[in-house]
């Protein structure tokens, strides 16, 4: 917490205290109702977490369930699992090197230097190609794995990546599809849009996975993997497309019009001036999405699919850790905060850029 | 044929014409596709089924049901069930985000500390992975023979057995309105009666009004009672199993307390964006007038807040009656898994689909329809307050 | 589209009608205007004169009669529009100009992706402009760092790069602070002396004394007075105009 008192005559620390936290009577109540729950929380998670936890793996499980605190030696001996899912052993380090790539992408793509559109498009398109050759192998000497085989972290952020990839692009076509002057457009795509929202993730995946197959021909089924990705696509589409649509209707009508006056062409108008500044207006409620978007790819594993989720439950479901489930689960929530807390704390951090710089 | 072209008119006549036309014939190939499909499986498309009894169970209804009922009976009861899911899920998740978000607002540093560390924590994990997490954790209680008991409720594996009183079901379901009205009378006597009354005076009025409704919900409660039987009803270990008391499973404990735990951390956020979007010049202005600090917060900043807070919490509640298909995950009946289940055993992709569809269109349409009859009876009138 | 033959009017307007829904903003108006000659349309606010020349280059459909330009008729014809947009250039009141590229780039980006001109072309094409309107050194800045008055002069720099052979004005000063009027139509009256075919809504009458070659006057979106500015300021004939002129000279 940042805290910056500037005071003059500096008052002593006990004083300090004592006007910041016991005021009031009401005041001191609240801060002594605070403290006692915090103090008895962090005690008891460090306590289960660290003190009386079990770290190793020799005594095995039997010497771990007995333990009184946290038995992290289920993550020491299954944490392969949970990453990699079921990857072959050996190409591990595969899967290890495609994650890194994805993450090496988002990354540079939070950097203000390379939001230009083709840049982004560049960078994202080259990670998500890094971590397809490292996954499915089959060239530069790498041994052929198939898509049923990823498993864990890796699939989940493979999920999320290809997702957007495909969202992103597709919610901008229904934006200014939606935004367009003919009506019977802008009618039918407003339709479609409202159509997916008001609709659970689940039962699209679930259309998706399962029903699709009957709706189409043999030889535009695909994997079902694929399948799935691009009904999470068409679901963060319609969401993302309302999002860009409100970045446009933040640009004065002007801008369009200037650029008529200049002779520029609609795509022209669109690429170069209108959507520019309508992703910079979008771009906080974006990243939002994004955060939305990556805890939501864990619903693939109701539809079979081994990602984190799956492959944490087949980590302690079988056999002799059947007892660890909480250590399993709280590694993976661990995981997930990681990502999720760091791309909505920069989410929260560019939308205070923005309103305090706004030039 | 060039000129025609370069015609704006014709032009858009065309684009427009191309792109419903082809949206309409990929819709249209796939039905026919998968009506071919379904054909060749001995499957006839029409919601005949509907009238065809399941086969099948389920293993969470609020209203009877047994394997010989029909398929629309099934459906009936899976929305019930998400209604009811939905609606718990969405009271729980209210009182905390309320709890927390005040404890975010507040002026004493350690409470909005630990608001903002429940929120940290517990938005940033997805939803389905608490859902798993609580239904872990309640499947690992013990058996019921070594149950948990904390007031009169018996935790165990098998689920929560909470005390319910002997009484008819229509007198309990008329006492609960009795309740609901207990607190919902003084709050609506309280935005309808004028200030110009006298503070005591309207409090009295209030107080009354409860203490009816609450002893109507009690003399009902006293009259639906069944003969011979103790007012409530312990759950209680007998030989093996537990008697008495009311059953609430797992599945739908762990996802009402997800949904309460999850949708609170989003709730907090938006009570605290309320609080926030009241300006301090209105409380000011309030503090100058001699208000108390109570009567400020009653009376200026808790309903500037509420009529900031209603339009995102209503987004925010249809979010979550549509977590409530996470059910699934964990095999509560609600109404997406009641569909999933029908299209696996009877086939009627189309149609269940088409079902699955309009119930969800339903149930959003009617909750923005509450929603914006609330939101208009408390706007602020007129426009010209923000020139 | 050759745009070079010197044939025919700059501008030629017979019975235009439009309408918003049931609103008639323009009733049967006439209008011609030669090559060099510089137009300025005045009148109360509601009456027109946006949406007039908002007509001649398209950013508002007409919906009754015929707008031709530079020889062309401004129809539903796709590649029409394009071609006369190219050569027609426009100011507005509130400049518009594109906030996320610098005053450079502003200049430059439509001679490159509309009329294909190399980028060192473009650029030496923009720095002769920004020089013109007396502002060579900001042309790094990004418009939000500059004054109205410079927003504008960047904005008459920008219209002008596409070397157009006619230049709209939509209150090029209504939008300004009283001492960046001046900057603003001292570059209009540089224009004006090379001999630029200008169409201006202003209200500065000033301006319209020193330069106009015809001042009109519209009023319930039909065109009401049409003279010299000699005879328009001392002796006109229509009871509406005397009693906006004498509203806007603050007699
Ligand atoms: N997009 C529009 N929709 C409806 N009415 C409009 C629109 N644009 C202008 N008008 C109306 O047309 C009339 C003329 O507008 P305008 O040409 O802008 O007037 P001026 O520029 O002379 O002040 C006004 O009464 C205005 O309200
Ligand atoms: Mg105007």
């Amino acid at each position: 917490m940042e805290m910056v008192v500037v005071a003059p005559p500096a008052p002593s620390r006990l004083e300090d205290l004592k006007r910041r936290f016991f005021a009031t009577p009401l005041q001191a109540l609240l801060s002594l109702i605070s403290l006692t729950i915090m103090a008895f929380i962090v005690w008891k998670l460090l306590d289960w977490a660290v003190f009386s936890a079990v770290f190793t793996t020799t005594g095995g499980p039997e010497a771990c369930q007995a333990a009184a605190g946290a038995c992290w030696s289920v993550i020491a001996a299954r944490w392969r699992i949970i990453l990699f899912g079921l990857y072959p052993f050996e190409e591990q380090w595969r899967s290890a090197l495609a994650c890194v790539s994805v993450v090496v992408m988002t990354v540079l793509s939070c950097i203000p230097a390379f939001w230009t559109g083709r840049r982004i498009a560049l960078i994202w398109g080259a990670g998500t190609g890094l971590y397809y050759v490292l996954m499915k192998g089959g060239v530069l000497g790498l041994p052929y794995v198939g898509e049923e085989a990823w498993g864990g972290l890796a699939l989940t952020l493979f999920i999320f990546v290809t997702t957007c990839l495909i969202g992103f692009p597709l919610a901008i076509c229904l934006a200014l599809l939606r935004r367009s002057d003919l009506p019977w457009i802008s009618r039918t795509t407003g339709l479609i849009i409202d159509g997916v929202r008001s609709l659970p993730l689940i039962s699209i995946l679930f259309t998706f996975a399962v029903v699709l197959p009957f709706a189409l021909p043999q030889w535009l089924q695909g994997d079902k993997l694929y399948r799935v990705i691009l009904g999470s696509a068409l679901f963060f589409s319609a969401y993302q497309a309302e999002i860009v649509r409100g970045g446009m209707q933040g640009v004065p009508a002007g801008q369009e019009e200037a650029a008529m006056a200049l002779g520029m062409s609609y795509w022209q108008r669109i690429g170069r001036i209108v959507l520019p500044q309508a992703m910079r207006n979008a771009l906080p409620a974006t990243i939002n999405q994004f955060v939305i978007s990556f805890k939501e790819t864990s619903l693939v594993v109701i539809v079979g699919f081994f990602e984190i989720l799956a492959s944490g439950n087949a980590a302690y479901g079988t056999g002799e850790w059947r007892f660890a489930y909480v250590e399993v689960y709280a590694f993976i929530a661990f995981i997930y905060f990681i990502f999720v807390f760091s791309l909505s704390r920069y989410g929260a951090y560019l939308e205070r850029r923005m309103a305090v710089g706004e030039r | 044929m060039v000129s025609l072209l370069r015609n704006q008119k014709v032009r858009n006549a065309l684009l427009q014409a191309l792109y419903v036309g082809s949206l309409a014939a990929m819709v249209l190939a796939c039905v026919m596709i998968a009506r071919r499909n379904l054909a060749e499986q001995g499957i006839t498309s029409g919601f005949d089924f509907l009238f065809k009894s399941t086969g099948w169970d389920v293993n969470f209804s609020l209203l009877p049901a047994t394997a010989n009922d029909p398929y629309w009976w099934f459906f009936l009861i899976g929305i019930v069930n998400t209604l009811f899911l939905g609606t718990t899920g969405l009271i729980l998740a209210t009182i905390v985000g309320t709890i927390v978000g005040l404890a975010r607002t507040s002026s004493n540093e350690l409470a909005r500390l630990l608001g903002r560390t429940y929120v940290d924590i517990f938005r940033n994990i997805p939803l389905i992975l608490q859902v798993f997490f609580w239904y872990a954790l309640i499947t690992h209680l013990p058996t019921p023979r070594a149950a948990h008991e904390a007031f009169g409720m018996l935790l165990t594996s098998r689920g929560l057995y909470v005390p319910v009183p002997n009484v008819a079901g229509i007198a309990f379901a008329a006492a609960i309105l009795g309740v609901i009205a207990a607190i919902a009378l003084p709050l609506w006597l309280g935005r309808t009666s004028h200030l110009s009354q006298p503070f005591g005076e309207r409090v009295g009025i209030q107080l009354t009004a409860a203490a009816t409704a609450l002893a109507t919900a009690a003399i009902i409660l006293a009259l639906g009672r069944l003969p011979d039987l103790p007012l409530i009803d312990f759950p209680a270990l007998q030989g093996l199993n537990l008697k008495g008391g009311m059953r609430i499973p797992p599945e739908f404990s762990a996802l009402a307390i997800a949904i309460a735990i999850y949708g609170g951390s989003y709730i907090a956020e938006i009570v605290r964006g309320g609080f926030k979007a009241v300006g301090k010049g209105q409380m000011e202005a309030a503090l100058s007038l001699g208000l108390s600090p109570w009567r400020v917060f009653t009376l200026v900043r808790l309903p500037l807040a509420l009529r900031a807070m209603l339009p995102i919490l209503a987004n925010q509640y249809v979010w979550l009656m549509k977590a409530t298909t996470m059910g699934i995950a964990v095999g509560f009946t609600d109404f997406f898994m009641i569909v999933a289940l029908t299209i696996n055993h009877s086939g009627q992709t189309l149609e269940v689909i088409g079902i699955l569809m309009a119930g969800f269109l339903a149930i959003n349409l009617s909750l923005a329809a509450v929603f914006n009859r609330i939101n208009k009876a408390i706007a602020l009138k007129g426009n010209q307050l923000r020139g | 589209m050759d745009s070079t033959l010197p044939s025919g009017p700059a501008v030629r307007i017979e019975g235009l009608d439009k309408r918003y829904g049931s609103f008639h903003a323009l009733r049967k108006v006439n209008l011609s205007v030669e090559r060099g000659e510089r137009i300025v349309i005045c009148g109360p606010s509601g009456s027109g004169k946006s949406t007039l020349i908002r007509c001649i280059n398209r950013l508002e459909e007409h919906e009754g009669g015929r707008i031709t330009v530079l020889g062309t008729e401004l129809n539903d014809d796709v590649g029409n529009i394009d071609g006369i947009r190219r050569e027609v250039g426009m100011v507005f009141q509130h400049f518009n100009l594109f906030p996320h590229m610098t005053v450079l780039e502003n200049c430059m980006i439509a001679p490159m992706i509309v009329r294909k001109r190399p980028r060192a072309e473009a650029e030496t094409t923009a720095r002769r402009f920004l020089a013109k309107v007396r502002i060579p050194e900001q042309a790094m800045k990004f418009p939000g760092q500059l004054s109205g008055g410079q927003q504008q002069r960047v904005a008459i720099a920008r219209a002008l790069c596409m070397q157009p052979q006619i230049m709209l004005f939509d209150e090029p000063t209504s939008a300004l602070d009283p001492e960046m009027i001046a900057e603003v139509l001292d570059v209009m009256v540089t224009l004006a002396a090379e001999g630029m075919t200008m169409i201006c809504v202003t209200h500065e009458m000033g301006f319209a004394r020193r330069v106009a070659d015809r001042v009109i006057f519209m009023d319930g979106g039909e065109i009401v007075e049409e003279a010299p500015p000699e005879e328009f300021f001392t002796s006109s004939r229509n009871e509406r105009t005397r009693q906006f002129l004498s509203q806007v000279l603050g007699h």
